[in-house]
């Protein structure tokens, strides 16, 4: 469509829309420029929209699983510390049921300090079972009760778990379990460590022969050592998980940040590029909108 | 031919010269006027009296100068142009404005938005699984949740209190369109009585096509010009203007947003055969049809969906956080109940509805059945409802990405009718603007002219003073 006749009142307007829309673009890019933010309003951009919501998403449960992998650490060294002095007390307990099973060279008084000192290293291992982390009770499971075992009146011991572990989630389809198995470690109903040395303990008070309970510390202390083998592989999981999520936050910022931010130089320089436009756009008018022909005439 | 008739010729000239320049006069005078349409004097020589008779004396010459009309020299097809692109840029702009408004009232990307709110509460359920027994975790969790619930019923609010303007503003515009309407009538009555008359109605004109276009940009109304100098004005092929006639149109329909799915407000012509306006186009078609209710599949007002969006978003929470958390026990082994609670009155939208059942941190259920008191895989379970394929998040990420994609497409497609409707109006602007070097150049001809009809007349009565005074005095 050819305009042929043009008037003051076409360029002025002309003029007017052209410094406005350069005026537009150049507050657009300050704005940018001055936010960083390439996306303001998901109109912007719907496609990165898209992406910046789920990397958002991802993110923040990214620190989440940070969180629990933390925690999840925590658990695990308790646990571990707990059982490796069990490793050492039942070695401990070992080493004096030995010393025991030599009869020939025991005495009533020298039966009655091992049967004690046995009775020490059960009372030692049951402060072990019954460790805390953060107030809970790391061999318990998930059980409310204060100690995961417990020593009733007639002798017997309880064991309060063994209705479910705890867990972490230390990643979106990761799941370890953080908490000692009490029921592995120490036993649980009649067939527990520390009835196996009330008995061993009473047996020496009463003379009797002992060695067969050597073999049965052992199997305990098989048992401690594997548990402490599957504690060992777990913190291992977790650290790795740690490192793994540690990476994938940066690489989670980079990428939301490569959404959503604005390419500085980039946005610098179209800015200076529209400055220079809106100037020339401010020049034109001012030598457009000012000469008529009643200058020239007299 | 009488030796006075050079006298009376020059005379016409002088006062046809002086008409012209008052043309003119009146044209810078408007230079800036909107709407104005450029005039001009259009002149005829008028001839001589040329019937032969008996008495007729030879040749004779013409008998000057005479103003025939003022003409108006506007183009009816860039006016119509400019109204067809005028009514299309006013429904795009509508429609891009009631957009624009709306993504930002949804603050999307941010750290404050619905997403992140939604993030916020997953996770919290993550510490509570963590740590069952501590109310800490717990009570972050009903906070972060009671947050969720308000930001959900801000943004609902926020769409019901847009789509309220929305309508309000369309009411206004309905009043604008009637008055316009009764205003053009009245004018196509005087506008004819001065054309038959022989009049100069052409300053009417003028504010007549400033009506019609008004029109054209409210509702996308059609004008045309018939042979009696009026114009008729049609809406979907049904008059709004008739001759000195107006008919009224009104805005009927919910009042409500939560009523505009089942009664969408729509406009219907007021008179005893009352039936729907279909409107072609303009600022009140955009409007009306961000008023309409939501439709399952997506497509009704923008508004509507925005609302229907967060009530979704209120039931999918209310539903799958209850299901999940339905089937854990407290610490203290209490079956968990609620978590979120919808309100019973059907009157009440979800999203203005949803509440956080749970009161205090005892009464979440993170446990499963049957596990330690301390058991936290239902809270782990609630916790991961969030990255489930249905999640509440996904249908909202969904929704604010459609609200993206449909803001940029209106707010181009309103640019780029905005274009032709510039283009159209410029085009309008050459033909009918005055141009101040033009009128200058045009008083100068007329000036020139006037000074020469003046000439004239000083020499016809230099003639007849040697006439009147010199004759029949030879020798003296």
């Amino acid at each position: 469509m050819s305009v042929t006749r043009v008037t003051h009142q076409m360029s002025q307007q002309t003029t007017l829309a052209n410094v406005q829309r350069n005026l537009a673009a150049m507050s657009k890019l300050q704005g940018q420029a001055s936010s960083l933010r390439r996306i303001e309003k998901p109109s912007d951009d719907p496609a990165g929209t898209a992406q910046a919501l789920r990397l958002r998403a991802e993110s923040r449960a990214l620190a989440q699983y940070d969180r629990n992998a933390a925690d999840g650490r925590g658990w695990l060294t308790a646990v571990d510390t707990a059982m490796q002095t069990t490793s050492s007390q039942l070695v401990r307990a070992r080493t004096l049921v030995v010393q025991a099973a030599n009869s020939g060279t025991t005495t009533a008084e020298s039966a009655e300090a091992l049967a004690l000192e046995i009775e020490a290293v059960r009372d030692a291992l049951l402060g072990q079972a019954n460790a805390t982390y953060q107030g809970r009770s790391i061999f318990a499971g998930t059980s409310d009760a204060d100690a995961a075992y417990a020593r009733q009146p007639d002798g017997t011991y309880t064991y309060a778990g063994g209705a479910g572990s705890v867990d972490r989630r230390i990643a979106e389809d990761v799941v370890v379990r953080v908490d000692g198995d009490g029921a592995a470690v120490f036993g649980d109903g009649t067939d527990n460590v520390f009835a196996l040395l009330d008995r061993v303990a009473a047996d020496i008070r009463a003379g009797a022969d002992v060695a067969g309970a050597i073999d049965e510390i052992d199997t305990w202390h098989h048992r401690t050592t594997s548990a402490l083998a599957t504690t060992g592989a777990r913190t291992n999981q977790v650290e790795a998980q740690i490192a793994v999520n540690a990476s994938a936050k940066l690489s989670l910022k980079a990428d939301i940040s490569a959404v959503e931010d604005v390419d500085l130089a980039e946005t610098l320089v179209q800015l200076q590029t529209q400055e220079v436009a809106y100037q020339a756009a401010l020049g034109a008018t001012a030598r457009v909108l000012q000469p008529t022909l009643l200058q020239y005439l007299s | 031919m009488s030796s006075f008739s050079t006298l009376s010729t020059a005379l016409s000239s002088l006062q046809t010269q002086r008409a012209a320049l008052d043309v003119a006069g009146q044209n810078i005078a408007n230079a800036n006027t909107v709407g104005y349409t450029r005039q001009r004097a259009e002149t005829a020589s008028v001839s001589a009296n040329a019937a032969a008779s008996r008495f007729s004396s030879g040749l004779t010459v013409g008998q000057g100068v005479t103003v025939t009309n003022v003409a108006r020299l506007g183009d009816v097809f860039a006016d119509a142009r400019v109204r067809s692109s005028t009514s299309l840029a006013a429904d795009l702009a509508a429609r891009a404005t009631t957009y624009a408004r709306l993504e930002t009232s949804i603050s999307e990307p941010s750290d404050t938005g619905v997403a992140a709110q939604l993030a916020q509460f997953w996770a919290g359920w993550q510490d509570v699984a963590n740590n069952p027994s501590d109310p800490a975790p717990g009570q972050v969790v009903l906070e972060s949740a009671q947050i969720l619930t308000e930001a959900i019923a801000t943004g609902y609010r926020a769409a019901r209190t847009q789509w309220d303007e929305t309508r309000a503003q369309s009411v206004a515009y309905v009043d604008a369109i009637n008055t316009a309407a009764s205003s053009l009538a009245e004018l196509n009555e005087t506008i004819r009585s001065v054309t038959v008359s022989g009049g100069n109605a052409n300053e009417l004109m003028d504010r007549r096509d400033l009506l019609t276009t008004q029109l054209a940009e409210l509702t996308g109304a059609t004008t045309r010009l018939q042979d009696d100098g009026t114009v008729t004005v049609s809406i979907g092929g049904n008059h709004l203007v008739n001759g000195d006639t107006s008919y009224r149109i009104g805005l009927v329909g919910s009042t409500t947003l939560a009523g505009a799915a089942a009664d969408a407000p729509r406009l219907e012509w007021e008179r005893t055969s009352a039936g729907p306006v279909t409107l072609d186009g303009g600022l009140l078609a955009g409007n009306v049809a961000s008023l309409a209710g939501a439709r399952p599949d997506g497509s009704g007002g923008a508004l509507a969906e925005a609302a229907a969006a967060y009530d979704r978003l209120a039931t999918q929470l209310h539903d799958q956080v209850n299901a999940v958390h339905a089937t854990g026990v407290t610490t203290t082994g209490t079956p968990g109940g609620e978590f979120f609670a919808l309100s019973a009155d059907p009157g009440t939208p979800p999203a203005l509805g949803l509440t956080v059942a749970v009161t205090d941190p005892s009464g979440i259920a993170a446990g499963a059945p049957g596990n330690g008191a301390y058991d936290g895989s239902v809270a782990d379970a609630i916790g991961q409802v969030g990255t489930s394929a249905g999640s509440p998040d996904r249908a909202w990420s969904a929704f604010v990405v459609d609200l993206g994609v449909r803001t940029q497409a209106a707010l181009r497609s309103a640019e780029v009718s905005e274009h032709s409707r510039a283009t159209a109006a410029l085009v309008q602007l050459s033909g009918s603007s005055v141009d101040i070097d033009e009128e200058t150049v045009t008083m100068l001809a007329f000036q020139r002219a006037y000074q020469g009809a003046a000439r004239v007349l000083t020499t016809v009565d230099e003639m007849l003073d040697t006439l009147i005074n010199r004759t029949g005095v030879v020798g003296r």
